[in-house]
C-alpha cells in the first residue's frame, strides 16, 4: 500500500485504502478490468502507480492477467483524462463566457457612463488625437456629436495661452510623474466663444497594463461662472426690471464720459403714484416692468444704455443725438396703449436732459444735473422735458441745500411761528391772526414747500397747530375777548391727513383754546380729492376755510356740498382797468350766493385792499407784517383798545 | 491574484500558465494545458520532489480538515482553493458529515468556472470569485453566500497559497482580518513553501515562478509563526508537511517536503 500511496495522492484514510486494495486482490483473478477501474477511480494514477502495482503483483499473478490489468488501466486512464479534459474545456468555455459577459456588461457600463455622463470625456492617443469622445464633450465645444471629434486634436480646443502648459501636464501624466492632473482652463468653442472647464486627465492602460491613451474629463463650469456672473449681475442690476441699476449706470457714464459726446435723459413717470395708490403696488410693478422692456428695446435700437435709477425713475444715455427726436421717441414708446390687469393706463414721462456735458464733469455731477432738470420739467406739468440749465441749477441747488438743512434747523428751534393779522374789509377791524412759519428769509409758503420736499411738512404742521393753539389760549387767558381768533392754514398733506381731526381736537383739549377761537383753512386740493376732513371738522364745530381757491367749476361745485365758512384766494388785485375785474366780481357774487365768504391772501397795500373791497371781497391777509408771539402780546398789552385798525 | 486596476476585466488566456493548473498537473490531474505542463517541467527540474510535495500538501489539507471536523468545525472557508482536483475540501468534510458547509475562494477564472461545475449540485458548497488578499470583500461575499455563520467557529484554510502573497500585500494583516472575523474556537490551517528546507531547490522554484503570473515568496518558520498571531498553534507546531499529525507510519522524507504546515486555534 505504501508503495502505491507514495506514487499518487489518494484522498482516503489508510484503512480505507487498505480495504480497497484487499477488495481488489479478491476481485483481480475474475476481473482485472474492474480492478483497473477501481485504481483509476481511487486516483492511483501517478506516473509510477502502474509500475509499482505490477511489481507488487507479478510474483503472485500470471502475466496474461497483469497484461489485461495494464491494458484496462491504460484505457481507464485515457477515459479519466478525457473526462478531465472535457471538464476543463467546459470550465474554460464557461469562464470565457463569463469573462465576455462581464466584459460586455463592463463595456455597456462604460458606454453608459461615457454617453450619459455630465462630464465631457475624450480618449486621446499620445499624438493628442481623439479616439473617442462623448456627446457631452461635443456639446461643450459646440459640436453636435462626439463622433465629430474623432480624429480631431483635443488641444485645438484649448485656449492658445493654455496650450503649452497643458501639453506639459499631459507629458507629465504620460511619463508617470503624476497620476493625473486637474486644472481649471478655458476652452475655445467652435463658435470661438470661450467656455470655462475643469480638466482632469489621466492615463488609460491597455489590457497588458501598458499606457496607450490619455483620458480627459471635461466639466463645463461656465454655469458656475454664470452664477458668479449672476451675483455680479445682481449687484449691478435692478432685480425687478433687470435693467442696470444706478451704480452700474454711473459706471457706464464714467466709462463713456470723455470719449464720446453723450446725452443723459433722466425720466420720471408722470402720475405713477396714482397707479400705485389707485391700482395697487402689484399693478405698479407690472407697469414698471413694461416700461423697462420698452425702454430696453428703444435703447437697443439707439445703441443707448438704459437703467432704472429707482422708484419710477429711469435713465438713458445716448451718444449725442438730436435731443427732441429722442425725447419724442421716449414719449412715443411710453404712450403705446398699456394694459395691466385689465386697466388701460396712459403713460408719459417728465424728462430732464443733460446734453453734451463738458468732459471734465464727473458722472455724479451729471446725474445730479439731470435730476435737477427732471424736477424742473415736472414742475411744468406732465409730459414735459427740460434741458439742464447751469444757472437755474445753481439757484435750485441753493434751495435744496436749504431744504436739506431744514430738519436740523427745526430740531434746533430755528423755525419760528409768526402771526399775520386778518382784516375785515368792511369794518377794517382785525378779525384774527394767521399763524405762519418763519425761517431765515423765507416766506410761509416757501417754508412749507421746502418742508414738503423734505417730508417734514406733516410733523411741522402738527407742531404749528399745537404751538399756535397754546399761544392763542394764553392770549385768551390774558386778554379775554380782545385776544385774536387763531387762523391756521394747513399744507396740502396735512389737510388730507387722516389724523387731522384728532390732532385738532387734541390741540384744543390740551391747550384749553375754545373751539370758536380757531379757524382752520384746508388746502382746497384735499376737498377736491374727496377728503372729508372739512366735513368732520365742521361737524365738530370748527369753522373751516378752503385755501387756494381759483374759482374753477369743480371748486364752486364743492362749495355746494362742503360746509365751509370762507374761501381764500391769491390773485393780483382787480384794478378798474383789468378786464377780469367784472369776472372777479361775478365770482365773488357766486361764492357769496353759496353762503361762503371770500378772503384774499398776500394783499400788502391798502390800495389793493380797496380794490378787493370794491369787487366784494370780505377779508384780506398781509396788510401788516407778521409779528412774533411776543410782539403780539406786547401790542395787546399796550393797546387800550382792539389791535390797530388799518387807517 | 494579480492586482490589476483597469476598466477592462482580466481576460482569459490559456496560453499563460497558472499556478492552480500547475498544481493540478503535479497531482496527476488532467485539468491543465501545454503552457502549464511546460512550466511544471521547469518546476520539476528545480525541485524534482515537486510531485511528492504536491501530494503531501494535498494530504495535509485532508488531515487538517478532518482534524477540524474532530474539533467540531462544520463550516470551512478555503482561501485560494484553485482547481478542484482529487480530495476537495467539501468531499472530505461532507464524507465525515454531510451537513458540513464549504465556501471556496479563488480569483482565477478557470478555477472558478471549474469549481462551479463541480459544485453545481451541492447546496452546501460554493465558490466565490474574490481576491483572498482582500479580506473585507471575501468576508462580505462569504456572509452573503449564506453558507457561513460567523457566529459559529469557522475553519479557515490557506493551504499552499500564502507563498503567492507578496510582502507588500501585508499577509499578516490579511490573516488578522480573517482572524478577527471569526469567533474564538475557530481554526486556521496553513501551509506554504519555505527556504528553511532545501534552500537551493527553493531558490530554483522562486526563479522559475518569478516570470509567471504567480511569483512565489517562501517564508521562514519564524515568519510563519508571526502569521499565527492570535492563534494557538496546535501540536506538533509548524513542521514539514509529512510531520503534521501523520496517519500511520510515515515514509516520506520531511527534509524534502519543501513546505511547512501548521494549524492554529483562535483564542
Amino acid at each position: 500500500m505504501h508503495a502505491l500511496t507514495s506514487t499518487a495522492y489518494i484522498p482516503l484514510s489508510h484503512a480505507e485504502i487498505e480495504q480497497a486494495l484487499l477488495d481488489s486482490l479478491v476481485e483481480l483473478p475474475e476481473s482485472p478490468e474492474s480492478v483497473a477501474d477501481r485504481l483509476v477511480s481511487l486516483h492511483a494514477t501517478g506516473p509510477d502507480s502502474l509500475r509499482v502495482t505490477v511489481e507488487v503483483l507479478s510474483p503472485a499473478f500470471e502475466l496474461p492477467l497483469l497484461a489485461r490489468l495494464s491494458s484496462a488501466y491504460a484505457h481507464y486512464m485515457r477515459m479519466d483524462a478525457f473526462d478531465q479534459q472535457e471538464q476543463i474545456k467546459v470550465a474554460i468555455v464557461r469562464a470565457k463566457q463569463r469573462v465576455e459577459r462581464t466584459l460586455k456588461v463592463s463595456q455597456a457600463r462604460f458606454k453608459e457612463v461615457f454617453e450619459s455622463s455630465a462630464l465631457g470625456i475624450a480618449i486621446t492617443d499620445f499624438d493628442g488625437r481623439c479616439v473617442e469622445a462623448n456627446d457631452t464633450l461635443a456639446e461643450i465645444v459646440g459640436l453636435e456629436s462626439g463622433a465629430e471629434l474623432i480624429g480631431r486634436q483635443l488641444i485645438d480646443y484649448f485656449h492658445p495661452e493654455d496650450k503649452a502648459a497643458l501639453a506639459a501636464s499631459y507629458r507629465q501624466v504620460r511619463e508617470g510623474r503624476v497620476e493625473r492632473f486637474r486644472d481649471q482652463r478655458k476652452l475655445i468653442r467652435e463658435d470661438e466663444e470661450p467656455v470655462w472647464v475643469y480638466l482632469a486627465a489621466s492615463l488609460l492602460p491597455d489590457a497588458d497594463d501598458e499606457p496607450t491613451h490619455h483620458v480627459t474629463m471635461v466639466e463645463d463650469i461656465s454655469e458656475l461662472h454664470l452664477l458668479q456672473r449672476n451675483l455680479d449681475h445682481q449687484l449691478l442690476h435692478d432685480s425687478m426690471t433687470g435693467l442696470s441699476n444706478r451704480q452700474h449706470f454711473v459706471t457706464q457714464v464714467e466709462r463713456r464720459l470723455g470719449n464720446d459726446p453723450i446725452t443723459l435723459y433722466h425720466l420720471g413717470l408722470d402720475a405713477f403714484s396714482v397707479v400705485n395708490i389707485g391700482l395697487g403696488h402689484e399693478t405698479g410693478d407690472k407697469l414698471l416692468k413694461i416700461v423697462a422692456s420698452r425702454l430696453r428695446k428703444l435703447a437697443e435700437e439707439k445703441k443707448a444704455v438704459v437703467a432704472r435709477l429707482g422708484g419710477d425713475e429711469f435713465a438713458l444715455m445716448t451718444i449725442s443725438d438730436h435731443v427732441t427726436t429722442t425725447v419724442e421717441e421716449i414719449q412715443a414708446t411710453l404712450a403705446e396703449a398699456t394694459f395691466v390687469d385689465d386697466h388701460g393706463i396712459a403713460l408719459s414721462a417728465s424728462i430732464g436732459v443733460v446734453d453734451r456735458p463738458p468732459a471734465f464733469a464727473t458722472a455724479a455731477e451729471l446725474m445730479r444735473c439731470a435730476n435737477a432738470a427732471l424736477r424742473q420739467a415736472k414742475a411744468r406739468g406732465k409730459r414735459q422735458w427740460a434741458l439742464h440749465d447751469p444757472h437755474d441749477d445753481a439757484r435750485r441747488r441753493g434751495k435744496y441745500a436749504l431744504a436739506a438743512s431744514m430738519p436740523g434747523a427745526w430740531e434746533h428751534g430755528e423755525l419760528e411761528i409768526v402771526y399775520a393779522p386778518v382784516h375785515d374789509l368792511e369794518t377794517r377791524e382785525v378779525l384774527g391772526a394767521v399763524a405762519r412759519l418763519h425761517w431765515d428769509d423765507l416766506s410761509h409758503n416757501d417754508t412749507m414747500a421746502l418742508a414738503d420736499s423734505t417730508g417734514l411738512s406733516l410733523p411741522i404742521g402738527k407742531w404749528l397747530l399745537r404751538e399756535a393753539c397754546a399761544q392763542a389760549a394764553r392770549w385768551v387767558d390774558e386778554f379775554g375777548d380782545r385776544a385774536p381768533t387763531l387762523h391756521i392754514a394747513l399744507g396740502a398733506l396735512q389737510s388730507r391727513d387722516e389724523d387731522l381731526v384728532a390732532d385738532v381736537k387734541r390741540a384744543l383739549d390740551e391747550t384749553g383754546l375754545p373751539v370758536e377761537r380757531l379757524r382752520i383753512a384746508l388746502d382746497i386740493s384735499s376737498v377736491l380729492a374727496g377728503d372729508d376732513n372739512a366735513v368732520v371738522l365742521h361737524d365738530s364745530g370748527i369753522v373751516t376755510a378752503l385755501d387756494g381757491f381759483h374759482g374753477g367749476h369743480d371748486e364752486l361745485a364743492v362749495l355746494t356740498d362742503v360746509p365751509v365758512r370762507t374761501v381764500i384766494t391769491r390773485a393780483p388785485a382787480p384794478t378798474p382797468d383789468s378786464p377780469l375785474r367784472q369776472a372777479m366780481r361775478d365770482l365773488i357774487t357766486t361764492v357769496h350766493s353759496l353762503g361762503v365768504r371770500f378772503g384774499v391772501d398776500e394783499v400788502h397795500t391798502p390800495a389793493d385792499a380797496d380794490q378787493w373791497r370794491s369787487v366784494g371781497a370780505d377779508a384780506v391777509i398781509g396788510l401788516l407784517p407778521a409779528l412774533s408771539a411776543a410782539e403780539v402780546t406786547e401790542l395787546l398789552t399796550t393797546a387800550a383798545s382792539p389791535p390797530p385798525a388799518v387807517s | 491574484m494579480s492586482e490589476r486596476v483597469s476598466w477592462v476585466p482580466e481576460g482569459l488566456d490559456t496560453g499563460k500558465p497558472s499556478a492552480a493548473r500547475l498544481y493540478d498537473y503535479l497531482l496527476g490531474g488532467g485539468h491543465n494545458f501545454a503552457a502549464d505542463r511546460a512550466l511544471a517541467e521547469k518546476f520539476l527540474q528545480a525541485q524534482p520532489n515537486a510531485r511528492t510535495i504536491a501530494r503531501l500538501n494535498r494530504a495535509f489539507l485532508r488531515r487538517a480538515v478532518l482534524f477540524m471536523m474532530d474539533q467540531g468545525i462544520r463550516q470551512f472557508l478555503d482561501l485560494g482553493s484553485g482547481i478542484p482536483t482529487v480530495g476537495n475540501v467539501h468531499e472530505i468534510a461532507q464524507k465525515a458529515d454531510p451537513e458540513a458547509h464549504v465556501v471556496y475562494v479563488d480569483f482565477e477564472e478557470v478555477a472558478v468556472a471549474h469549481s462551479q461545475l463541480i459544485l453545481e449540485e451541492d447546496p452546501r458548497a460554493t465558490i466565490i470569485q474574490e481576491d483572498m488578499t482582500k479580506p473585507q470583500a471575501v468576508l462580505k461575499a462569504a456572509e452573503e453566500s449564506g453558507l457561513i455563520d460567523f457566529a459559529q467557529p469557522v475553519g479557515v484554510l490557506t493551504v499552499g497559497v500564502f507563498h503567492f502573497v507578496p510582502p507588500e500585500a501585508d499577509p499578516h494583516a490579511v490573516l488578522a482580518a480573517y482572524r478577527d472575523a471569526v469567533p474564538d474556537g475557530s481554526y486556521l490551517a496553513f501551509s506554504q513553501f519555505t527556504q528553511d528546507l532545501q534552500p537551493e531547490e527553493m531558490a530554483g522554484i522562486v526563479e522559475v515562478m518569478k516570470k509567471s503570473q504567480n511569483p512565489m515568496f517562501p517564508r521562514t518558520k519564524s515568519e510563519i509563526a508571526g502569521l499565527f498571531d492570535g492563534f494557538d498553534v496546535v501540536e506538533p507546531g509548524i513542521v514539514p508537511l509529512p510531520l503534521w499529525r501523520p496517519e500511520g507510519q510515515n515514509v516520506d522524507d520531511p527534509d524534502k517536503a519543501g513546505i511547512y504546515a501548521a494549524v492554529g486555534r483562535k483564542v
